[in-house]
Formats: C-alpha cells, sequence, structure tokens
C-alpha cells in the first residue's frame, strides 16, 4: 500500500471511531447538557440550555445537592459501596488463600457450589432473603446493603485464587522456615504482594453496589438512609416532569463512578474481562 | 502443600479462612434458594401465617393468561437483547482490534455505559424518547418530518425500547471480550491468508469467526444470564407498563412480593425463572460441542 493510501485509510478509521463513539457518548453529553436548562426552557423547542455560560449556570446543581439532600445521598451511598467492597476483599481473599494453597475435606464441593450458585439471578432469591432480613430486624438500615456482598464474593474469589496459584512457592517456604503458620503467611507474604488484584476487586465491587437498585428499594424507607439510586427512583415519581432536575441528579450520580473510573479504568476493564462476569 | 517442607497448617486452618464465604453462600444463596422453594407451595401475604397450598401456584401460573404473557416477554426480551448486543459487541471490537494513537481512549469512551447504573441510564434514555419534547422525536420530525412513536408508552415498542438501551448499555462489555478473544487468535493465520491472497470478508470468515467460537459461546451464556436480570432498567423506564407490555419475569417477582404481598406466587415465579435458566445453561452445554470447534 501506499503512503497516501495508508493515510486516507487511516483518516477513515478515526471517522468512524469517532461517529460510533459519539453515538455511544451523546447520551452521556445530553444529560450534561440538560443539566444546564432551567425549568422554564426544559419544554421548549428548540432545545436550548439557557443556563450554559451564564451565572445561573450551576443552579440546578445547588437545588439538587443542597435542597434534594443529594449530598447527603452520595454519602450514603459511598458509605453502602464501600463498605460492601471492603468486605468482598476480606471475605474473597481468605476464601481463595484456603483454596489456592491448602487441601481440605469439602474443597471441590464447596468451589463448584459456588460456581455454581454464581449465575443465579438475585430475584431468584430476593424473597427469602427479605424474609430474612425482617427476621433479624434489620429493615430500614443499610446491613442488608452491606453485609450480604460483604460475604459473598465468588467472581472476586475466582480472581484471587488464580494470583495466588501463579505466585511462587518459594516465597512460602522461605517464610515457612522463619516459623510462619497460615496467618502470617496470609497476612505478611500474600496479601501486600496482591495489591494490584485486590485493588481491581474493590473498585469493580464498589461499582457494582453504587450502581444496585434492588436492594435499597427494598430494605430503605427512610430518606435520610436512601442511596442515590433509590434517591433518583423515588425522585423520579414524586418530580416526572422536572427533567433538568431528574438528569442533575443523575450527573450527580455517576460523576464520582467517571472519576473513579478514569484513573482506574486499566484496572476496571481487565477486572472485569477476566472471568467475564461482574460481581 | 507441594514444598517439601512439613505442613505449615493445622486440618482446621482452612476452615476457618473460608469460613465466611460459607456463611455467605448457605445465609444468602443456597438457604434462601431452598426456603423459596418451600415457600413457592404456599399462599402468605406476610401478615398473616402462611397456608400450605400445594401445587396451587404453579397451577395459577400456567393457567393465567397474564403470567403466559410475562413469560413471552421474558423471552422476547432475551430473543431481541441477545443477538443484538453480540453482533454489536461483535462489530465495535473488530473496530476497536487495532494498534492505532488514541484507541485506548476509544476503547474506554465505548465501554464507560457498561459502568453507568441501570438507573442513571433508564431516565436519560426516558428524557431521549419522550414523545413530543424528547430530542429524539424532535430531530425526526424536523430533519425527517417523520413521527416517532410513544417509544415507551406504547405495548408494541415498549419492551424492545428497553431491551435495545439495555444492548447500548452492554455492548461495550462483549466488545471488550470479543477483543480479549480477537487479541488471541495467532496472527500466523492471517500471515498464512496473506499469502493465499484472501480479502477481508474471507479472513474474517474463515479464520476469525471460526477461531472465536469458544468466545462467542461464552459470550452466549453471559448473555443470556445477563438478559434475566432486566428489573433495574424495566423498573426505572416503564415499571412494567404500560399495562403489563413490559413486565418480565423479574420484574413480576418484584411485583408480586413487594407490591401485591403474594410471597408464595413470586417464589413460584422465581422458581419458574430459576428453570429457565438452568435448562438453558444446560442446553448450552450439550450443544456446544456442536459448533465451538476450534480450541486451540
Amino acid at each position: 500500500m501506499t503512503s497516501r493510501k495508508l493515510i486516507t485509510r487511516r483518516v477513515l478509521v478515526y471517522i468512524i471511531l469517532g461517529t460510533i463513539g459519539f453515538v455511544l457518548v451523546f447520551p452521556f453529553l445530553w444529560m450534561i447538557a440538560t443539566s444546564f436548562t432551567s425549568g422554564r426552557a426544559i419544554f421548549r423547542l428548540p432545545p436550548r440550555f439557557d443556563l450554559m455560560f451564564t451565572p445561573q449556570m450551576f443552579d440546578n446543581y445547588i437545588t439538587v445537592l443542597r435542597d434534594y439532600d443529594f449530598i447527603l445521598y452520595t454519602i450514603n451511598s459511598t458509605v453502602v459501596a464501600g463498605s460492601a467492597a471492603l468486605g468482598q476483599i476480606i471475605t474473597c481473599s481468605l476464601a481463595a488463600f484456603a483454596f489456592a494453597r491448602m487441601k481440605f475435606p469439602g474443597r471441590r464441593i464447596l468451589f463448584v457450589l459456588m460456581l455454581a450458585t454464581m449465575m443465579i439471578p438475585l430475584e431468584v432469591t430476593i424473597v427469602p432473603e427479605f424474609l430474612l432480613m425482617m427476621y433479624l430486624g434489620w429493615l430500614d438500615s443499610w446491613a442488608p446493603l452491606i453485609v450480604p456482598s460483604f460475604f459473598i464474593g465468588t467472581f472476586g474469589t475466582l480472581l484471587l485464587k488464580e494470583f495466588f496459584e501463579n505466585m511462587p512457592l518459594d516465597l512460602e517456604d522461605a517464610a515457612v522456615v522463619d516459623g510462619a503458620t497460615s496467618f502470617t503467611l496470609y497476612r505478611k507474604v500474600y496479601m501486600p504482594l496482591s495489591k494490584a488484584p485486590l485493588a481491581t476487586l474493590f473498585i469493580i465491587a464498589f461499582v457494582n453496589n453504587w450502581n444496585e437498585l434492588l436492594r435499597p428499594l427494598l430494605y430503605i424507607d427512610t430518606r435520610r438512609l436512601m442511596t442515590l439510586t433509590v434517591a433518583l427512583t423515588t425522585f423520579q415519581s414524586e418530580y416526572e416532569a422536572r427533567w433538568n432536575l431528574l438528569l442533575t441528579g443523575s450527573v450527580v450520580s455517576i460523576v464520582p463512578l467517571l472519576i473513579v473510573y478514569v484513573f482506574m479504568q486499566r484496572f476496571i476493564i481487565e477486572g472485569m474481562t477476566h472471568t467475564g462476569l461482574k460481581t | 502443600m507441594k514444598s517439601g517442607l512439613s505442613k505449615w497448617y493445622r486440618p482446621w486452618h482452612p476452615f476457618v479462612f473460608v469460613a465466611p464465604l460459607i456463611v455467605g453462600l448457605f445465609l444468602f444463596r443456597l438457604g434462601p434458594m431452598v426456603y423459596a422453594f418451600f415457600l413457592s407451595f404456599n399462599r402468605w401475604n406476610i401478615i398473616s401465617p402462611p397456608v400450605w397450598v400445594g401445587l396451587s401456584n404453579y397451577v395459577e401460573l400456567f393457567t393465567s393468561d397474564r403470567f403466559l404473557r410475562i413469560l413471552g416477554n421474558t423471552l422476547r426480551y432475551s430473543i431481541t437483547y441477545v443477538p443484538l448486543v453480540m453482533i454489536i459487541g461483535l462489530g465495535l471490537a473488530l473496530i476497536i482490534n487495532r494498534r492505532i494513537r488514541g484507541i485506548a481512549f476509544f476503547r474506554a469512551a465505548f465501554f464507560s455505559p457498561v459502568i453507568t447504573s441501570a438507573v442513571a441510564i433508564g431516565l436519560i434514555w426516558s428524557w431521549i424518547l419522550a414523545p413530543r419534547f424528547g430530542i429524539l422525536s424532535y430531530l425526526a420530525r424536523t430533519i425527517f418530518g417523520i413521527s416517532t412513536p410513544a417509544f415507551l408508552a406504547q405495548s408494541a415498542t415498549a419492551l424492545t425500547t428497553v431491551a435495545v438501551v439495555t444492548v447500548w448499555r452492554m455492548s461495550g462489555y462483549v466488545m471488550i471480550i470479543y477483543l480479549a478473544g480477537l487479541q488471541e487468535i495467532p496472527s500466523t493465520f492471517y500471515e498464512a491468508s496473506m499469502l493465499d491472497g484472501a480479502n477481508a470478508w474471507q479472513k474474517l470468515r474463515y479464520i476469525t469467526l471460526p477461531l472465536l467460537t469458544p468466545t462467542t459461546f461464552f459470550i452466549l451464556i453471559i448473555s443470556i444470564f445477563e438478559s434475566f436480570k432486566n428489573f433495574e432498567i424495566i423498573y426505572t423506564m416503564t415499571r412494567g407498563g404500560p399495562g403489563i407490555a413490559s413486565t418480565t419475569i423479574s420484574y413480576s417477582i418484584y411485583q408480586n412480593a413487594f407490591v401485591f404481598y403474594r410471597m408464595g406466587f413470586a417464589s413460584a415465579q422465581a422458581y419458574v425463572l430459576l428453570g429457565i435458566v438452568s435448562l438453558l445453561t444446560a442446553a448450552n452445554f450439550l450443544l456446544r460441542k456442536r459448533w465451538v470447534k476450534h480450541q486451540y
């Protein structure tokens, strides 16, 4: 191929990529644009983003964050998703260490059982789970949002098991010669050397819990305990036509994740592809 | 384990390590599954004690037109979602599988809807697709002079619209998995085909697609499972409506349990869903041998 042909080809590729990129990202752009529209202008055609670049530009954000408590909901989501993700790291790394490095009766059965339940949709177990939470007196608290995902992490266990299995056994031998037991080995050797997969797992668990709707919807009644997702759907039922505020709220709910995504996209993308599953 | 040293752990140590996982597995997965099975033979509104009714929940399910329609919706959703997300995901992967400057940016952009909540995505698409004031209907009207249907408010279009929005959300995910599959194909195949003078289509048809079948199989399974988890997007966009036009089993379980307080009836539906999921998985693994040809 001549170099001119090569250049035209390359330009063509960028045009195609740009077009697809625009189509895929357009809804986000439209959401941001709508968040700079006043309530008066929202039902005007052609669409005009009348607050854009005016002194009132961030009025919708101020309304949503202050008057509609989205600051509080953001904090709630952060605490809930953060605790659940932290729990996943602990539970998964412990289990993965045992699966990867120790022999015990029932090891295979337990592993198969874990894999078998991986594909079961939450909807199948949600009714008994709700009854269990009711029995425990945990309704209208964060416990039902945090505890189940604290304890269950199939994806994380798989990810870490594979990582641990690929670590050289010499490390272990050296530590054992020094008199280390299984717990010190886990804490002092395996955990410090697994920062990358642990970070991956934490972020993915955080994203999943941040985005979760069914559990917060069922378990949280008190407004002050709501997470962003359920706050948004509540806001949606109460103020159906206030699209500018609804979409401002959506932007608020997405931005923290997008910031994390921009810096950690490698971890997130690779982690999510690794076993092909999200939790 | 394999090291020649004496055992560095006592026999009970591993159980301490797996204890939290076991608790989680039994308390939040297996326990609820067994209990849901028991519940599905009861009538129970949470307030008065449960009443054993035998198979009557299941009889009611399969004799009611309402549930058969919901079942149909569930399958229709999957049949719309799965092929579309796979084809678009593969297309994106083929386009993005090249080493040029800035490709990481495009990859990250294509993937960004995947990490966004179904709620935010449902809201923004509801506004884009809104009748009259939505940007889509406005552009269709002013540029092409055609009027668009009320996508989410009409029985004929509501379910498909929700499924297509989910395709938009998840195609970046399928793209990434296909991308990993594409990058595993040894380049020698392509070099050989160049010598034989194969064109781009022939390369795709005779090298890429056959060698991708394990990946395709994997994505097919993942996508089928993904297609049943549609509660969040349906709740946000249509609440199952209009009527029950976009009610799927996932949504119906929620509605029966937590709106109508029919715990037993909802559990029976949960078991129908579990049955479908297990059946499809089994079928996939049996059929796998027939069409996953190349495993190198």
